[in-house]
């Protein structure tokens, strides 16, 4: 059920693309970006996928698509390579600085990703008794979602059925003074704006970080939690149905 | 002081709850609050304690004017006392019987005396089951496998008619399945061209009436078109009457729109809320109509055969589908005068039987949704995303009710723009 390519944008925009919030967020990675000597742009090109650049500078990480601007570069062969760089940390082939790129990807991108890694990873239990780490978790993992959607929603055969019947518009998933994302939708295809949208045609709002937390983890139902008003819905909610359809396979992506 | 003040549905929400407890989502599916939008929650009646005519009473005691009836089966009012006393006096002389009663003739009997399309009737209980049967006998009938649906289909739950990316189903489950557009021809040849011929039927409902968009009619030249290319590519027409059937035409939709369909399927106003489905069909399809394997427990019993004969001839005594046009145009004409005096552009589409509406000064349907919850937590059910259903209890007064409502919830909503 899982396709090669679109696990690639899933991690690329999802995985990857949520360093832009691990900079943000986590002091760890700050400290890992004060220690920077110059600013990094690091490319990843997949033949058949995805080709994005994370622009690393001692204030925080940005993703732009393609390759513009990069000082370094990794291209890998086909999407699975690239996933294999996600999932078992087996790297491309540097083919733009490479003794550069090599010492980068194995220092401080290896950090960072480690860090996202224990974030994003970390036990029921120790969220439990850390609350700071379980509110970067959420945000985290909220942010990972963000990304994965249009992945999906452009990518997966099976997403691509809920993105074609889905209307243009802005949706926008917000928890109340913790985060807020909005999916943009045109032509059928979705794009990622991490932050709340000014005109949005549907909005789904969880009631506070600990559901939003649960429904991500997948122990509580979303259904469920609507019927208890604890998701607050408005507008076109056949967006918000097909976005529900996709998020059924973004867990199955990212399980 | 309003003349329709807002309700209090606490108790209704303590039955919710306790619901929660016991049953996945509280109310799953279009009566419930996650299908049916209730949005938002707290205005909504959840639970309901009795019915009656047009009408039905929350946990709390409050009265509504239901605009949805039960999705479709209420068609002459809640409590028929005609249909009513004929299921009562089957009820005594027997219901879920092994040799199955003799109302079952006679109901297969008015049915094809009033369907034009039919010559047999096939019964079951819920509207999936009459399109799953239709495609079942579609496949044998022709020896094909594949499936024409019109865009923004929807014939039931059963797997054949859902979609790949909805929960549980898989892209095998709906792979005979080819979508077109609404009556492009174009497409049509495209789609058999495409599938080397190995297609079975059209499956369609009378006109495009999906959610959340405007419905949008059908016309006789439009289905003549459908029916003559389905006889050049010896393709069956299954026409999906549930929603629609009796409340266009007694003699079935298709024959309001001129041609016949080779299969039809009802539901919902067929007996008045008394639970049964049929399919009709022509001679040509009887006989393999009688291969299938296709049965349930109580698919013949007795006591919904005695409503729906009390309902059709009541339908017919009081010509519902005229009676539905009449109503329906002269509510939704109504509703939309009270939303421009307060500034609103009110859309209503679809036949009046089974009117659409939608508040076209936002493209989000916040304001709608808003507009549609103000009217429902004062006493007029009606849905933001869904056509509605009109019975034949609705009075003028309970119309006109309807329209008071209206008003004082078009002053809620302004409130607070």
């Amino acid at each position: 059920m899982i396709e090669q390519k679109a696990l690639s944008y899933v991690n690329m925009y999802g995985v990857l693309g949520s360093l832009e919030n691990l900079c943000d967020l986590d002091d760890g990675a700050k400290r890992i970006l004060a220690k920077l000597d110059k600013p990094v742009s690091l490319c990843f090109k997949v033949v058949g996928g995805p080709c994005c650049t994370f622009h690393f500078t001692k204030s925080g990480c940005k993703m732009t698509e393609g390759s513009a601007g990069s000082n370094m570069m990794m291209t890998f062969a086909a999407p699975q390579h690239f996933n294999a760089l996600i999932d078992k940390s087996i790297p491309g082939v540097p083919v733009k600085a490479p003794a550069k790129t090599l010492k980068f990807l194995m220092g401080p991108f290896t950090e960072l990703t480690n860090i996202l890694n224990d974030v994003l990873r970390a036990s029921e239990e120790k969220l439990a008794a850390d609350r700071d780490l379980f509110v970067e978790n959420t945000m985290m993992t909220m942010y990972v979602i963000a990304g994965a959607i249009p992945a999906l929603a452009n990518t997966d055969s099976i997403s691509q059925i809920s993105a074609g019947n889905t209307v243009d518009g802005d949706i926008e998933m917000s928890i109340p003074n913790v985060a807020a994302i909005t999916l943009r939708v045109k032509d059928h295809k979705f794009s990622t704006v991490k932050e709340a949208a000014k005109n949005p045609r549907a909005t789904m709002q969880f009631a506070d970080i600990d559901l939003a937390h649960g429904l991500f983890a997948g122990t509580v139902s979303t259904v469920n939690e609507m019927c208890r008003g604890n998701i607050v819905l408005a507008g076109m909610i056949s967006m918000i149905d097909n976005v529900n359809r996709i998020l059924d396979r973004v867990s199955v992506y990212l399980a | 002081m309003a003349k329709y003040p807002e309700y209090d549905h606490s108790k209704s929400r303590e039955w919710f709850d306790r619901a929660l407890n016991v049953i996945p989502s509280g109310i799953y599916g279009h009566l419930g609050p996650s299908e049916g939008l209730f949005l938002p929650l707290e205005k909504w009646p959840l639970i309901s304690s009795k019915a009656q005519g047009t009408y039905f009473w929350d946990m709390d005691g409050n009265k509504y004017i239901d605009m949805m009836c039960a999705y479709g089966p209420n068609v002459l009012g809640y409590n028929d006392p005609d249909v009513d006393a004929a299921a009562l006096e089957q009820m005594k002389l027997g219901n879920c019987t092994t040799a199955p009663s003799y109302k079952m003739v006679e109901c297969a009997e008015l049915l094809v005396d009033t369907v034009a399309s039919a010559d047999w009737a096939y019964f079951m209980k819920n509207g999936t089951d009459a399109t799953t049967f239709s495609v079942l006998l579609a496949r044998a009938a022709t020896g094909r496998k594949k499936l024409i649906f019109f865009k923004g289909y929807y014939h039931g739950n059963d797997q054949w008619a859902m979609k790949a990316d909805y929960p549980g189903i898989t892209p095998e489950d709906v792979a005979n399945n080819i979508i077109v557009p609404w009556f492009d021809i174009a497409a049509l040849d495209e789609a058999y061209a495409k599938a080397k011929g190995d297609i079975a039927a059209i499956i369609a409902q009378p006109y495009d009436h999906g959610n959340f968009y405007d419905n949008v009619l059908s016309t006789s030249e439009k289905w003549k078109e459908v029916r003559k290319w389905c006889d050049d590519h010896n393709v069956l027409l299954i026409f999906d009457d549930v929603r629609c059937g009796f409340r266009l035409d007694l003699a079935g939709s298709d024959h309001y729109y001129g041609i016949k369909a080779d299969i039809i399927c009802f539901c919902k106003a067929l007996a008045n809320g008394y639970n049964m489905s049929c399919a009709c069909g022509g001679n040509h399809l009887k006989a393999a109509a009688s291969s299938l394997s296709f049965t349930g427990s109580y698919w013949m019993s007795a006591v919904p055969f005695a409503a729906c004969l009390a309902t059709i001839n009541k339908m017919k005594a009081l010509d519902t589908p005229k009676l539905f046009r009449e109503k329906g145009t002269a509510l939704t004409d109504g509703l939309v005068k009270i939303a421009e005096k307060h500034g609103h552009k009110l859309v209503v589409s679809g036949e009046p039987a089974l009117f659409y509406l939608r508040l076209a000064d936002d493209d989000s349907l916040m304001l709608h949704q808003k507009w549609v919850a103000e009217c429902v937590s004062r006493g007029l059910f009606i849905a933001s995303h869904h056509n509605h259903f009109l019975n034949a209890a609705l009075s003028d007064e309970d119309i006109a009710t309807a329209w008071g409502i209206a008003d004082e919830a078009f002053d809620a909503v302004d409130k607070t723009l």
